[in-house]
């Protein structure tokens, strides 16, 4: 998970929140508990300090009676951390009183420590017991027979405050590891409610992925309604980004069509005439015939960069243009062989394919004496998509060219042989275009001596 | 060998007119597809020349319907939109060649001829028939290597009976296929063509099958 992204910036505030409330409320839950169990302690201890007050005290006696009463079996064990005392609060007042299992040792008075009592007239203490252990201690001071002038005592009880510290950490020991448990299980869902909310995201990458490699025009799929607005609106754009471009590209044929007739028909008006005017003329019309291709052509390419690419079968281009010049060159029966495989795509647009294509095999049946090849060789698919090249090859088994022509033939307008048609633009054409691409179109010998034209372009 | 030439373009249908009509042609024009369309389902051409970008109907859409109706004459297209793929709609329209905007006229005419020549059957730009000769580039006619001097109607009798040599063709095909649409047709004219034909041709390879029409003869005897 990136620092910055999404995905952790909804992890963090959740763990966050997490890791801050669950401490927090482990505490306050341990504090609620302790006091809990302190309060039903301490009034254990009170109800057993007042039951032995009534026994002792309840006499007409001169001395308090020891309880008839066990109270708790504790009391009989030594050290038992279970004890009572009762004491005259002047030594004259006669004996004192304690439980079997104090033993030797006594209790101090909270009283005679300044121990201010509570509004039950309790007072409460901690104190060390006889073996060092923490006591919970409450003292109630009375009189025998629970009348006033009568000698007064002080009544004592202790429990032992460990138990309870130790019922207490026992409960924090469990509380924590239950509140750890939840806390892990929190973070572990909002990792995957972040990964699962987030998946229409991924799913949208997926889309423009394939909007980008060709295999979809629009971004598809069903997507969440937040993520819908976006869906539609970048379908919008796709689509008007198209628009614009066919807009672009009917005007451009439109120009093309408005300068085209005139130019024939200048041409064509002036020819015979032997004054030289008519020369002049035919060779300006043939610049500003050159002119308007190439930067039709030139239009064309940059309305093309930055649209989202496409990908282009190159079979379903092949075969109508194989037909269509099998057909205009019928009278010199070209027999063109076509050796392409059936998932050979080129990542580009269609009309580029087919102007590369149909200039080459054009040339190629001009020149051929019989036969002209075209071969289409895809990479293995083993190699990464961005980067496989597609590899096409026209060649004839025409004159074929010398080194020196064929450095020449590149440039535009160059033509080698002035008594075959054509404007001599094709070759260049599909140079101007296989580099767009980002390809290369190189000219070399074929098997059969012709000329052998070599592009290598992205395939898709 | 009757012509039609659909372009909307005022100077260049002149142009072509008057091109293909030095060259030997009976051309009829068109400026518009309707009117273009309606030519060439109802007139026998030989051969017609179809702009695509035409007022009314545009060029493809007259292309698939006359051979949806079963006419066979050849058609070239001419048309400024010269990609590939207007080439292929074109051709699969089922035009028979393609020649772009601005062209040679020199060029568009070698291929009228081709056009001509393939659809009656003909290989070679010469049309051999006994001792007669036909070069089609030049539109001369030589017999047994003598030139034969002709004016633009013999000369258009004579191609027309020499590209279609082996078979009859009867008075009525030489009218509709010698004379523009509005020429005064009278069948008596081609009577008064074939008899100066006769008389220049030293060798007597005109047939006249009687009630049928005429015939080049390849075994003539002489005349």
């Amino acid at each position: 998970m990136r620092f910055n992204s999404l995905a952790f910036r909804l992890f963090a505030t959740a763990a966050v929140w997490t890791l801050l409330v669950l401490p927090i409320a482990g505490f306050i839950i341990y504090r609620l508990y302790r006091d809990d169990v302190q309060t039903s302690f301490d009034g254990q201890l009170l109800k057993l300090v007042n039951a032995i007050t009534v026994d002792s005290m309840g006499s007409s006696d001169a001395q308090p009676l020891p309880p008839s009463n066990l109270y708790e079996p504790l009391f009989e064990v030594t050290h038992s951390g279970w004890y009572w005392q009762i004491t005259p609060l002047s030594p004259a007042n006669g004996r004192k009183l304690v439980s079997p299992s104090l033993a030797t040792w006594s209790l101090p008075s909270p009283a005679a420590k300044s121990v201010k009592p509570d509004e039950t007239g309790a007072r409460w203490m901690n104190v060390k017991g006889p073996k060092g252990e923490p006591l919970r201690m409450v003292e109630v001071i009375d009189s025998l027979g629970h009348e006033p002038g009568k000698p007064t005592y002080s009544i004592v009880v202790a429990g032992p405050q460990d138990w309870l510290d130790h019922l207490v950490s026992n409960f924090r020991y469990r509380l924590t590891t239950a509140l750890a448990l939840a806390g892990l299980g929190l973070v572990a869902v909002t990792l995957f409610q972040v990964r699962f909310g987030l998946l229409p995201l991924l799913q949208i990458e997926r889309g423009l992925a394939n909007i980008r490699n060709g295999t979809a025009t629009i971004l598809e799929g069903d997507l969440p309604a937040e993520i819908e607005p976006l869906q539609s609106e970048l379908n919008a754009l796709i689509r008007s980004n198209q628009a614009i471009v066919d807009r672009a590209r009917t005007q451009v044929g439109n120009l093309a069509h408005a300068l085209k007739t005139p130019l024939a028909v200048i041409t064509n008006e002036v020819r015979g005439d032997k004054t030289g005017l008519g020369d002049k003329i035919v060779e300006q019309a043939e610049i500003m015939k050159q002119s308007v291709t190439r930067y039709l052509d030139r239009a064309r390419m940059a309305a093309r960069v930055g649209v989202i690419g496409r990908v282009t079968p190159v079979a379903p281009v092949v075969d109508p243009l194989v037909r269509t010049l099998e057909r205009i060159h019928q009278e010199k029966g070209v027999d063109i062989r076509v050796d392409c495989p059936a998932d050979a795509r080129f990542s580009g647009e269609k009309q580029d394919l087919e102007e590369m294509l149909g200039n080459l095999l054009d040339n190629a049946c001009k020149w051929a004496r019989h036969e002209v090849d075209l071969t289409v060789v895809l990479p293995p698919s083993t190699s990464r998509a961005r980067n496989r090249r597609l590899s096409i090859t026209v060649a004839d088994d025409g004159p074929g060219l010398t080194d020196d022509q064929r450095a020449k033939i590149g440039k535009r307008g160059m033509r080698l042989d002035e008594t075959k048609p054509g404007s001599g633009l094709g070759l260049s054409i599909v140079m101007e275009l296989a580099h767009s691409y980002g390809g290369t179109c190189d000219l070399g010998r074929g098997p059969q001596g012709g000329l052998a034209v070599h592009l290598n372009l992205p395939a898709g | 060998m009757r012509v039609l030439v659909v372009e909307d373009d005022k100077d260049l249908n002149r142009q072509l007119v008057s091109a293909l009509g030095d060259a030997g042609y009976a051309v009829d024009t068109a400026f518009d597809g309707e009117e273009g369309y309606f030519l060439g389902d109802t007139e026998p051409y030989d051969i017609v020349i179809l702009d695509i970008g035409l007022p009314k109907m545009d060029g493809i859409s007259i292309l698939e319907q006359w051979r949806r109706a079963d006419r066979k004459m050849p058609v070239i297209i001419l048309t400024a939109r010269d990609r590939w793929s207007d080439k292929v709609a074109g051709m699969d329209a089922g035009a028979d060649d393609y020649v772009a905007k601005p062209f040679h006229m020199e060029e568009l005419l070698a291929r009228v001829r081709a056009q001509v020549r393939r659809a009656s059957g003909h290989a070679k730009s010469e049309i051999e028939c006994g001792p007669l000769r036909l070069d089609t580039k030049t539109a001369r006619v030589t017999c047994n290597g003598q030139q034969i001097k002709l004016t633009s109607h013999e000369y258009r009798l004579l191609a027309y009976l020499m590209h279609h040599n082996g078979r009859i063709v009867s008075r009525t095909e030489l009218v509709e296929h010698l004379y523009e649409q509005d020429f005064d047709r009278d069948s008596n004219t081609i009577e008064v063509f074939i008899g100066r034909l006769r008389k220049k041709i030293p060798v007597d390879v005109i047939e006249t099958v009687r009630g049928l029409g005429y015939r080049l003869s390849e075994t003539p005897s002489p005349g």
